[in-house]
Protein backbone atom coordinates (compact mmCIF):
# COMPACT_ATOMS: atom_id res chain seq x y z
CA UNK A 1 0.00 0.00 0.00
CA UNK A 2 1.17 3.45 -0.76
CA UNK A 3 1.26 6.42 1.60
CA UNK A 4 -1.71 7.82 -0.28
CA UNK A 5 -3.91 4.80 0.36
CA UNK A 6 -2.91 4.73 4.06
CA UNK A 7 -3.93 8.36 4.45
CA UNK A 8 -7.14 7.70 2.53
CA UNK A 9 -8.00 4.82 4.88
CA UNK A 10 -7.44 7.02 7.90
CA UNK A 11 -9.51 9.75 6.25
CA UNK A 12 -12.50 7.45 5.80
CA UNK A 13 -12.19 6.15 9.37
CA UNK A 14 -12.30 9.72 10.65
CA UNK A 15 -15.35 10.37 8.51
CA UNK A 16 -17.11 7.32 9.95
CA UNK A 17 -16.20 8.34 13.52
CA UNK A 18 -17.55 11.82 12.84
CA UNK A 19 -20.86 10.38 11.66
CA UNK A 20 -21.13 7.99 14.63
CA UNK A 21 -20.48 10.87 17.01
CA UNK A 22 -23.20 12.89 15.35
CA UNK A 23 -25.68 10.01 15.71
CA UNK A 24 -24.78 9.58 19.38
CA UNK A 25 -25.07 13.32 20.01
CA UNK A 26 -28.57 13.27 18.57
CA UNK A 27 -29.64 10.11 20.36
CA UNK A 28 -28.42 10.77 23.88
CA UNK A 29 -30.74 12.23 26.52
CA UNK A 30 -28.08 13.75 28.74
CA UNK A 31 -27.04 17.29 27.88
CA UNK A 32 -23.48 16.82 29.14
CA UNK A 33 -22.95 13.76 26.97
CA UNK A 34 -24.42 15.59 24.01
CA UNK A 35 -21.98 18.47 24.46
CA UNK A 36 -19.01 16.11 24.75
CA UNK A 37 -20.05 14.25 21.59
CA UNK A 38 -20.56 17.51 19.72
CA UNK A 39 -17.14 18.81 20.74
CA UNK A 40 -15.51 15.55 19.69
CA UNK A 41 -17.40 15.73 16.40
CA UNK A 42 -16.08 19.26 15.87
CA UNK A 43 -12.52 18.00 16.46
CA UNK A 44 -13.09 15.16 13.99
CA UNK A 45 -14.34 17.64 11.40
CA UNK A 46 -11.18 19.72 11.79
CA UNK A 47 -8.98 16.65 11.36
CA UNK A 48 -11.05 15.55 8.38
CA UNK A 49 -10.61 18.92 6.63
CA UNK A 50 -6.83 18.80 7.08
CA UNK A 51 -6.63 15.20 5.91
CA UNK A 52 -8.74 15.93 2.86
CA UNK A 53 -6.21 18.51 1.70
CA UNK A 54 -3.47 15.95 2.27
CA UNK A 55 -5.36 13.28 0.34
CA UNK A 56 -5.77 15.65 -2.64
CA UNK A 57 -2.10 16.55 -2.46
CA UNK A 58 -1.00 12.92 -2.28
CA UNK A 59 -3.17 11.93 -5.24
CA UNK A 60 -1.36 14.56 -7.26
CA UNK A 61 1.98 13.26 -6.01
CA UNK A 62 1.19 9.62 -6.81
CA UNK A 63 -0.80 9.78 -10.05
CA UNK A 64 0.08 6.20 -10.93
CA UNK A 65 -1.65 4.81 -7.86
CA UNK A 66 -4.82 6.83 -8.25
CA UNK B 1 -83.70 -12.55 51.92
CA UNK B 2 -81.89 -15.79 52.75
CA UNK B 3 -79.02 -15.43 55.19
CA UNK B 4 -76.29 -16.44 52.81
CA UNK B 5 -77.26 -13.80 50.25
CA UNK B 6 -77.15 -11.14 52.92
CA UNK B 7 -73.73 -12.26 54.07
CA UNK B 8 -72.54 -12.26 50.47
CA UNK B 9 -73.73 -8.71 49.91
CA UNK B 10 -72.35 -7.49 53.25
CA UNK B 11 -68.97 -9.08 52.70
CA UNK B 12 -68.50 -7.78 49.18
CA UNK B 13 -69.59 -4.25 50.00
CA UNK B 14 -67.46 -4.07 53.16
CA UNK B 15 -64.41 -5.46 51.39
CA UNK B 16 -64.80 -2.80 48.71
CA UNK B 17 -65.13 -0.05 51.32
CA UNK B 18 -62.13 -1.38 53.28
CA UNK B 19 -60.04 -1.58 50.12
CA UNK B 20 -60.85 1.99 49.15
CA UNK B 21 -60.07 3.26 52.65
CA UNK B 22 -56.72 1.53 52.77
CA UNK B 23 -55.82 2.94 49.36
CA UNK B 24 -56.86 6.40 50.48
CA UNK B 25 -54.60 6.34 53.53
CA UNK B 26 -51.58 6.22 51.27
CA UNK B 27 -48.62 4.04 50.47
CA UNK B 28 -47.12 3.08 53.77
CA UNK B 29 -45.78 -0.31 54.63
CA UNK B 30 -46.98 -2.06 57.73
CA UNK B 31 -43.70 -1.35 59.51
CA UNK B 32 -43.97 2.38 58.84
CA UNK B 33 -47.48 2.76 60.23
CA UNK B 34 -47.76 5.15 63.14
CA UNK B 35 -49.68 4.22 66.25
CA UNK B 36 -53.01 5.61 65.02
CA UNK B 37 -52.86 3.85 61.69
CA UNK B 38 -51.86 0.63 63.36
CA UNK B 39 -54.76 0.68 65.84
CA UNK B 40 -57.31 1.74 63.26
CA UNK B 41 -56.13 -1.00 60.94
CA UNK B 42 -56.85 -3.65 63.57
CA UNK B 43 -60.20 -2.10 64.53
CA UNK B 44 -61.34 -1.75 60.92
CA UNK B 45 -60.59 -5.43 60.37
CA UNK B 46 -62.57 -6.32 63.50
CA UNK B 47 -65.55 -4.22 62.49
CA UNK B 48 -65.62 -5.82 59.07
CA UNK B 49 -65.36 -9.30 60.58
CA UNK B 50 -68.30 -8.72 62.94
CA UNK B 51 -70.56 -7.23 60.30
CA UNK B 52 -69.89 -9.81 57.65
CA UNK B 53 -70.50 -12.88 59.78
CA UNK B 54 -73.35 -11.58 61.95
CA UNK B 55 -76.56 -10.73 60.12
CA UNK B 56 -78.25 -9.40 63.29
CA UNK B 57 -76.17 -6.24 63.39
CA UNK B 58 -77.21 -3.21 61.43
CA UNK B 59 -75.03 -2.67 58.42
CA UNK B 60 -75.27 1.09 58.58
CA UNK B 61 -73.75 1.14 62.08
CA UNK B 62 -70.85 -0.88 60.80
CA UNK B 63 -70.21 1.52 57.96
CA UNK B 64 -70.49 4.47 60.32
CA UNK B 65 -67.98 2.95 62.74
CA UNK B 66 -65.59 2.26 59.85
CA UNK B 67 -65.95 5.81 58.60
CA UNK B 68 -65.06 7.20 62.03
CA UNK B 69 -62.10 4.88 62.45
CA UNK B 70 -60.94 5.89 59.01
CA UNK B 71 -61.46 9.61 59.63
CA UNK B 72 -59.30 9.71 62.78
CA UNK B 73 -56.00 8.52 61.24
CA UNK B 74 -56.81 10.54 58.13
CA UNK B 75 -57.18 13.69 60.22
CA UNK B 76 -54.03 12.86 62.18
CA UNK B 77 -52.16 12.42 58.92
CA UNK B 78 -53.51 15.69 57.60
CA UNK B 79 -52.59 17.73 60.69
CA UNK B 80 -49.18 16.02 60.82
CA UNK B 81 -48.43 17.29 57.33
CA UNK B 82 -49.08 20.85 58.47
CA UNK B 83 -47.54 20.95 61.93
CA UNK B 84 -44.11 19.78 63.05
CA UNK B 85 -45.02 19.92 66.76
CA UNK B 86 -48.04 17.67 66.18
CA UNK B 87 -45.90 15.31 64.13
CA UNK B 88 -43.39 15.02 66.97
CA UNK B 89 -46.23 14.15 69.31
CA UNK B 90 -47.93 11.55 67.10
CA UNK B 91 -44.98 9.98 65.32
CA UNK B 92 -42.25 10.47 67.87
CA UNK B 93 -38.80 11.87 67.13
CA UNK B 94 -35.55 10.20 66.35
CA UNK B 95 -33.09 9.64 69.17
CA UNK B 96 -29.35 9.92 68.80
CA UNK B 97 -27.72 6.84 70.33
CA UNK B 98 -24.12 7.33 69.17
CA UNK B 99 -22.60 10.73 68.63
CA UNK B 100 -18.96 11.50 67.76
CA UNK B 101 -18.25 7.81 68.30
CA UNK B 102 -19.55 7.85 71.88
CA UNK B 103 -22.59 5.87 73.01
CA UNK B 104 -25.29 8.01 74.65
CA UNK B 105 -26.27 5.78 77.57
CA UNK B 106 -29.01 8.11 78.81
CA UNK B 107 -30.78 8.11 75.46
CA UNK B 108 -30.55 4.32 75.28
CA UNK B 109 -32.18 4.07 78.70
CA UNK B 110 -34.92 6.53 77.72
CA UNK B 111 -35.85 4.44 74.68
CA UNK B 112 -35.71 1.17 76.60
CA UNK B 113 -32.99 0.00 74.24
CA UNK B 114 -30.58 -2.53 75.70
CA UNK B 115 -26.92 -2.73 74.80
CA UNK B 116 -27.63 -6.04 73.11
CA UNK B 117 -30.34 -4.42 70.95
CA UNK B 118 -27.89 -1.72 69.95
CA UNK B 119 -25.12 -4.20 69.12
CA UNK B 120 -27.52 -6.40 67.17
CA UNK B 121 -28.79 -3.51 65.08
CA UNK B 122 -25.26 -2.22 64.49
CA UNK B 123 -24.25 -5.68 63.30
CA UNK B 124 -27.16 -5.77 60.88
CA UNK B 125 -25.64 -2.59 59.41
CA UNK B 126 -22.31 -4.41 59.11
CA UNK B 127 -20.74 -2.48 61.99
CA UNK B 128 -19.23 -5.05 64.31
CA UNK B 129 -17.13 -2.53 66.23
CA UNK B 130 -18.82 0.40 67.92
CA UNK B 131 -15.54 2.27 67.58
CA UNK B 132 -16.12 2.37 63.81
CA UNK B 133 -19.37 4.29 64.21
CA UNK B 134 -19.38 8.05 64.02
CA UNK B 135 -23.11 8.62 64.46
CA UNK B 136 -26.15 6.42 64.93
CA UNK B 137 -29.74 7.45 65.26
CA UNK B 138 -32.79 5.48 66.31
CA UNK B 139 -35.70 6.43 64.07
CA UNK B 140 -39.29 6.63 65.29
CA UNK B 141 -40.06 3.55 63.19
CA UNK B 142 -37.56 1.57 65.27
CA UNK B 143 -34.79 1.19 62.70
CA UNK B 144 -31.26 2.22 63.53
CA UNK B 145 -29.39 4.28 60.96
CA UNK B 146 -25.64 4.41 61.10
CA UNK B 147 -22.99 6.77 59.75
CA UNK B 148 -19.59 5.04 59.78
CA UNK B 149 -16.43 6.98 60.46
CA UNK B 150 -14.90 8.41 57.30
CA UNK B 151 -12.15 5.79 57.09
CA UNK B 152 -14.75 3.01 57.27
CA UNK B 153 -16.98 4.34 54.53
CA UNK B 154 -17.01 2.51 51.22
CA UNK B 155 -14.99 4.18 48.47
CA UNK B 156 -16.90 6.18 45.90
CA UNK B 157 -15.72 7.66 42.58
CA UNK B 158 -15.65 11.01 44.39
CA UNK B 159 -12.87 9.76 46.69
CA UNK B 160 -10.74 9.03 43.64
CA UNK B 161 -11.50 12.43 42.14
CA UNK B 162 -13.25 10.70 39.25
CA UNK B 163 -16.21 12.20 37.48
CA UNK B 164 -18.29 9.39 36.02
CA UNK B 165 -20.66 10.31 33.23
CA UNK B 166 -24.20 10.87 34.39
CA UNK B 167 -26.52 8.00 33.51
CA UNK B 168 -30.24 8.39 33.10
CA UNK B 169 -32.61 5.55 33.91
CA UNK B 170 -33.04 2.95 31.16
CA UNK B 171 -36.47 2.49 29.63
CA UNK B 172 -38.11 -0.87 29.04
CA UNK B 173 -39.13 -0.71 25.39
CA UNK B 174 -40.30 -4.30 24.80
CA UNK B 175 -42.18 -6.42 27.31
CA UNK B 176 -43.43 -9.96 26.55
CA UNK B 177 -42.87 -9.45 22.84
CA UNK B 178 -44.91 -6.26 22.73
CA UNK B 179 -43.61 -2.80 22.03
CA UNK B 180 -44.10 -0.24 24.81
CA UNK B 181 -44.90 3.07 23.20
CA UNK B 182 -44.72 5.37 26.21
CA UNK B 183 -41.16 4.48 27.29
CA UNK B 184 -40.08 4.83 23.67
CA UNK B 185 -41.58 8.31 23.56
CA UNK B 186 -39.71 9.17 26.79
CA UNK B 187 -36.47 8.57 24.89
CA UNK B 188 -37.70 10.61 21.90
CA UNK B 189 -37.60 7.47 19.78
CA UNK B 190 -40.21 5.87 17.54
CA UNK B 191 -41.26 2.28 16.73
CA UNK B 192 -39.32 2.40 13.45
CA UNK B 193 -36.14 3.01 15.34
CA UNK B 194 -36.80 0.00 17.56
CA UNK B 195 -37.52 -2.21 14.56
CA UNK B 196 -34.23 -1.13 12.98
CA UNK B 197 -32.30 -1.83 16.17
CA UNK B 198 -33.88 -5.29 16.48
CA UNK B 199 -33.10 -5.96 12.83
CA UNK B 200 -29.49 -5.05 13.53
CA UNK B 201 -29.44 -7.67 16.29
CA UNK B 202 -31.12 -10.07 13.88
CA UNK B 203 -34.07 -10.89 16.19
CA UNK B 204 -37.81 -10.57 15.62
CA UNK B 205 -39.91 -8.73 18.17
CA UNK B 206 -42.07 -11.81 18.87
CA UNK B 207 -39.01 -13.55 20.26
CA UNK B 208 -38.06 -10.69 22.59
CA UNK B 209 -39.09 -11.21 26.20
CA UNK B 210 -37.62 -7.94 27.43
CA UNK B 211 -35.67 -5.13 25.79
CA UNK B 212 -34.27 -2.06 27.48
CA UNK B 213 -32.80 1.05 25.93
CA UNK B 214 -30.42 3.31 27.85
CA UNK B 215 -30.34 7.08 27.54
CA UNK B 216 -27.81 6.82 24.67
CA UNK B 217 -30.21 4.65 22.68
CA UNK B 218 -28.26 1.42 23.21
CA UNK B 219 -30.54 -1.62 23.26
CA UNK B 220 -30.06 -4.80 25.29
CA UNK B 221 -32.49 -7.67 24.81
CA UNK B 222 -33.48 -10.90 26.50
CA UNK B 223 -35.01 -13.52 24.23
CA UNK B 224 -37.54 -16.27 24.86
CA UNK B 225 -35.19 -18.61 23.07
CA UNK B 226 -32.11 -18.65 25.28
CA UNK B 227 -30.20 -20.78 22.77
CA UNK B 228 -29.77 -17.79 20.47
CA UNK B 229 -26.74 -15.71 21.30
CA UNK B 230 -27.33 -11.98 21.12
CA UNK B 231 -24.30 -9.83 20.39
CA UNK B 232 -23.39 -7.23 22.99
CA UNK B 233 -23.84 -3.65 21.87
CA UNK B 234 -20.69 -2.73 19.95
CA UNK B 235 -21.43 0.74 18.64
CA UNK B 236 -19.68 2.69 21.38
CA UNK B 237 -16.57 0.50 21.89
CA UNK B 238 -16.17 0.40 18.12
CA UNK B 239 -16.32 4.17 17.85
CA UNK B 240 -13.72 4.61 20.58
CA UNK B 241 -11.48 2.02 18.90
CA UNK B 242 -11.84 3.78 15.53
CA UNK B 243 -10.81 7.13 16.94
CA UNK B 244 -7.88 5.56 18.81
CA UNK B 245 -6.71 3.85 15.62
CA UNK B 246 -6.91 7.11 13.68
CA UNK B 247 -4.92 8.87 16.37
CA UNK B 248 -2.22 6.20 16.14
CA UNK B 249 -2.25 6.42 12.31
CA UNK B 250 -1.81 10.18 12.41
CA UNK B 251 1.16 9.79 14.74
CA UNK B 252 2.66 7.23 12.38
CA UNK B 253 2.20 9.54 9.37
CA UNK B 254 3.93 12.32 11.32
CA UNK B 255 6.92 10.05 11.84
CA UNK B 256 7.01 8.85 8.23
CA UNK B 257 6.78 12.15 6.40
CA UNK B 258 9.88 14.16 5.60
CA UNK B 259 8.03 17.37 4.93
CA UNK B 260 8.26 19.58 8.06
CA UNK B 261 4.95 21.33 7.43
CA UNK B 262 3.05 18.11 6.85
CA UNK B 263 4.63 16.61 9.96
CA UNK B 264 3.37 19.52 12.03
CA UNK B 265 -0.09 19.16 10.49
CA UNK B 266 -0.20 15.46 11.39
CA UNK B 267 1.03 16.13 14.92
CA UNK B 268 -1.54 18.84 15.48
CA UNK B 269 -4.33 16.55 14.29
CA UNK B 270 -3.05 13.64 16.36
CA UNK B 271 -3.28 15.89 19.42
CA UNK B 272 -6.82 16.84 18.44
CA UNK B 273 -7.77 13.18 18.17
CA UNK B 274 -6.27 12.56 21.61
CA UNK B 275 -8.32 15.46 22.94
CA UNK B 276 -11.46 13.91 21.45
CA UNK B 277 -10.62 10.53 23.03
CA UNK B 278 -10.18 12.10 26.47
CA UNK B 279 -13.43 13.98 26.01
CA UNK B 280 -15.68 11.08 25.13
CA UNK B 281 -14.09 8.11 26.93
CA UNK B 282 -16.22 8.57 30.09
CA UNK B 283 -19.39 8.55 27.99
CA UNK B 284 -18.45 5.50 25.93
CA UNK B 285 -17.57 3.30 28.89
Amino acid sequence: MTVGSHVKGCFSSIKSAEASLEILANKTQSIEAQQAFKQAEQLMTEIKDDLQKQVVFLTQEEPTYK
Amino acid sequence: MPGWVEILIRTISLVVILFLMTKWLGKKQLAQLNIFEFISGIVLGGVVAIHTSNTDTRMIYGILAMAIWFAIPYAVNFISLKSKAFRNFTQGRSTVVIQDGKIMEDNLKKEGYTTDDLLENLRSKNMFKTADVEFAVLEPSGTLNVLPKTENKPLTPKDFGLKPSPKKEPQTVVMDGRMMLEPLANLNLNPNWLETELDKLNVSIENVFLAQADSDGQVTVDLYDDQIAVPDPTEKPLLLATIKKCQADLELFALETENKETEQMYQKNSQKAQQAIDLITPYLK
